[in-house]
């Protein structure tokens, strides 16, 4: 008798202690986070979640942080195995391509139902995330081009202001060669480049976006001059080789008289070149405004267990509140307006150079450009850019490097019909 | 007695499958069985986004007659592969060097073989930083000796970016190369070259007549790891160039990898991997035809 009840009461006292801990586990719901190279806001992050679990008691949230060329290849193939995470941070326009086959959720029923969330955000990027009138993404950070110029190689050349033309950017950018001085040179990828086109009133695409619209005069006009100024040294040739740690190198090391780049780039530049402040350093928009876009965005991924928990999370890190601390943090706008408007005043203070930089992410974003939605954009990217590298840097003319271009664009588009 | 002996026998073969079935299962598991997906993935249209229906010889025949890519893709491996000599010619003068009584050729043997042991990745960071026109080392020599005006832009050049990772590619081989041949020319009986000498045999005759030949075995082994080893610098060619400018330096290896990941196209990217085994496999026959066919053989005596 006294053995059963000794074992009548162990078996009640570890039902009494596990208890919790099953209620719990019933009870409680579980979020994966992947971000994409972000792993130094570790800190940031889990306030995040603390925060998140105040008001979502045993929510329990695995981040999970990929460098820059892993993230794709990790979300496919956790799309494969079924199990992507819940929330994801997607850049460029790699979103779209998960958006049109299915992968993301559509937040559009979200944000109808709280018409006050898309209140938060600069409209115009917000609307970057639509594809097919759905909207997939909320802004995490955003940035788009503008012109840095050097201002004492300006003055070295005898030029006052900043280029109102794209015949002024490379007739200044000559100007400004000298031995191993070079006027001009632009960041490349994820079509960085093409406000240098649009503003010439290129197109990458008909309206439709079913054919190319780019082999024409004007363009192989546009792509002669660049090959030209290349070939002079006026435009760096990194401007077509180089990704991002090279170019902004060269600009950093004060022998670069523009630089065509978005504002992440000040701040690496800044981190290198002694010589970078308000006195030396210009920042302007790009003749006629144009700029491509170049954001971080939170998306649901559509085989989620809890889609509406993982929307209340992405509120939740786009919220004022934790925007503007991670603008603070990071030094960079978010797309939430608030949170930007607080943060560079903050910003202002210690760094009015920065201030300014990232002021003009916010401005004349009507002119985007290359960020087109389109669901083979890295197919498309892959097909165009090597001919226009083939131009520039004098291995083909530009009427045959357009000729080859869209050959090659048709049969992505061909292929995608 | 005639049944112990069969019985002997299948305890014997029940004992070899046993040891060879993990090696056996990890191999079929990792290896045969993906690429047997990856043959018929190959004749279908699939992403992670779709499901996957049969298409037939839709995706060679894309490759084989629409796309320019894989043919400048498969013409720069060819090149690749066919530098491995470059690397072994070098590799033989310093075994010879090493081989020979020198003072401190221990040391020289390790410097050597140092480069082999690096990762590739470490290489090529090592070596886009030595080709880099600002502060790379080759141009600030070649500018300090007023070889060059202007700093050679090697890697953003399509004339010099491929023999650039060439020249790296070799660099970390040669200590590899240099160890196989020194053991080579270490098994050469030295009586041979006494003989020869007696017989008043110059250097270079002996060399010719008697390293040379006796080091066939050494040197094809050193070619058909250096050609598969150029087959599958994937690393080196994607840090140092991404397989540019342009495609100067796109390689099949490199090529399939951005169709994969890049423009999530595994289905046409496991055509053009079929293609690459089967012109890998290809390689090794002929190279394995030439060894007298016997190369990796074991003899039981």
């Amino acid at each position: 008798m006294k053995r059963r009840a000794l074992l009548k009461g162990s078996l009640a006292g570890a039902a009494a202690l596990a208890m919790p801990y099953i209620a719990r586990a019933q009870s409680g719901q579980k979020l994966s986070f992947l971000t994409w190279n972000i792993a130094d806001q570790e800190k940031l992050f889990k306030e995040e979640f603390a925060d998140f679990q105040k008001t979502h008691p045993g929510v329990e949230i695995e981040w999970l942080d990929k460098k820059g060329p892993d993230l794709p290849a990790f979300y496919q193939t956790q799309l494969v195995a079924g199990t992507a995470p819940d929330v994801v941070d997607l850049q460029g326009a790699l979103w779209v391509e998960y958006a049109a086959g299915g992968a993301l959720l559509d937040l559009s029923p979200y944000l109808a139902k709280e018409p006050e969330v898309a209140k938060l955000y600069n409209a115009d990027y917000l609307a970057s995330w639509r594809y097919d009138g759905k909207t997939y993404m909320l802004p995490f950070y955003i940035a788009k081009t503008l012109l840095f110029y050097n201002k004492a190689m300006f003055k070295e050349a005898g030029l006052e202001a900043p280029p109102a033309s794209f015949d002024e950017i490379l007739s200044f950018a000559q100007r400004m060669a000298k031995g191993e001085k070079t006027g001009f040179m632009t960041l490349n990828f994820d079509w960085l480049y093409w406000p240098l086109f649009k503003m010439n009133g290129v197109d990458l695409l008909t309206a439709d976006m079913k054919k190319p619209a780019f082999n024409t005069p004007q363009a192989a006009e546009v792509l002669g001059k660049l090959a030209a100024s290349t070939d002079k040294g006026a435009i760096n040739k990194i401007s077509w080789t180089g990704r991002w740690v090279e170019p902004n190198g060269a600009f950093a090391g004060n022998t670069v008289g523009m630089f065509h780049a978005h504002s992440s780039a000040y701040f690496f530049v800044k981190g290198q070149g002694a010589w970078i402040n308000p006195d030396t350093l210009g920042i302007t928009q790009l003749p006629g405004y144009w700029a491509t876009p170049t954001n971080h965005g939170f998306g649901i991924s559509k085989s989620s267990k809890n889609p509406d928990l993982a929307w209340a999370f992405i509120k939740h890190l786009t919220s004022n509140k934790w925007a503007t601390e991670f603008a603070l943090r990071r030094k960079l706008v978010t797309g939430t307006i608030v949170a930007d408007q607080q943060s560079l005043e903050t910003i202002g203070k210690e760094d009015p150079l920065g201030r300014a930089v990232l002021q003009t992410q916010l401005e004349h974003t009507d002119k985007f450009t290359g960020n087109w939605p389109l669901p083979f954009d890295a197919e498309l990217k892959d097909a165009f850019y090597p001919e226009i590298q083939n131009a520039v840097l004098g291995r083909k003319t530009a009427a045959a490097a357009l000729g080859d271009a869209e050959r090659a664009v048709e049969r992505v588009l061909r292929r995608h019909a | 007695m005639a049944r112990r002996g069969r019985g002997g026998r299948w305890r014997r073969t029940a004992e070899v499958w046993c040891l060879l079935a993990p090696s056996l299962a990890i191999f079929l598991l990792y290896r045969i069985l993906p690429l047997l997906w990856n043959g018929v993935l190959s004749f279908e249209d699939w992403s992670p986004l779709r499901p996957a229906h049969w298409i037939g010889l839709e995706n060679y025949d894309e490759m084989l007659f629409d796309d320019g890519v894989f043919w400048q893709a498969l013409w720069n491996t060819l090149i690749f592969m066919a530098s491995a000599p470059i690397g072994i010619v070098i590799a033989l003068a310093l075994a010879l060097l090493v081989n020979a009584r020198i003072r401190g050729r221990d040391i020289y043997r390790t410097i050597i073989f140092l480069s082999y042991p690096l990762m590739t990745v470490a290489v090529a960071i090592i070596w886009r930083w030595m080709f880099d026109e600002r502060v790379g080392l080759i141009n600030y020599v070649a500018r300090s000796l007023d070889l060059v005006d202007r700093p050679i832009q090697f890697l953003n050049s399509f004339n010099w970016a491929l023999p650039s990772v060439i020249a790296a590619n070799t660099w970390q081989m040669l200590g590899f190369y240099m160890i196989i041949l020194l053991t080579g020319l270490q098994s050469i009986p030295g009586e041979l070259h006494e003989a020869a000498a007696i017989d008043g045999a110059t250097g270079s005759r002996r060399f010719w007549s008697i390293t040379l030949p006796l080091l066939r075995p050494t040197l094809f082994l050193c070619f058909v790891i250096g050609m598969l080893n150029s087959f599958t610098s994937f690393d080196l060619v994607y840090v140092m160039t991404g397989g540019g400018p342009g495609r100067a330096t796109e390689l099949l290896i490199t090529y399939i990898y951005k169709l994969g990941f890049s423009q999530t196209r595994f289905d046409y990217a496991a055509a053009v991997t079929v293609f690459f085994f089967v012109l890998l496999i290809s390689v090794t026959w002929v190279a394995n035809r030439l060894s007298g066919r016997d190369a990796g053989a074991m003899r039981l005596d």
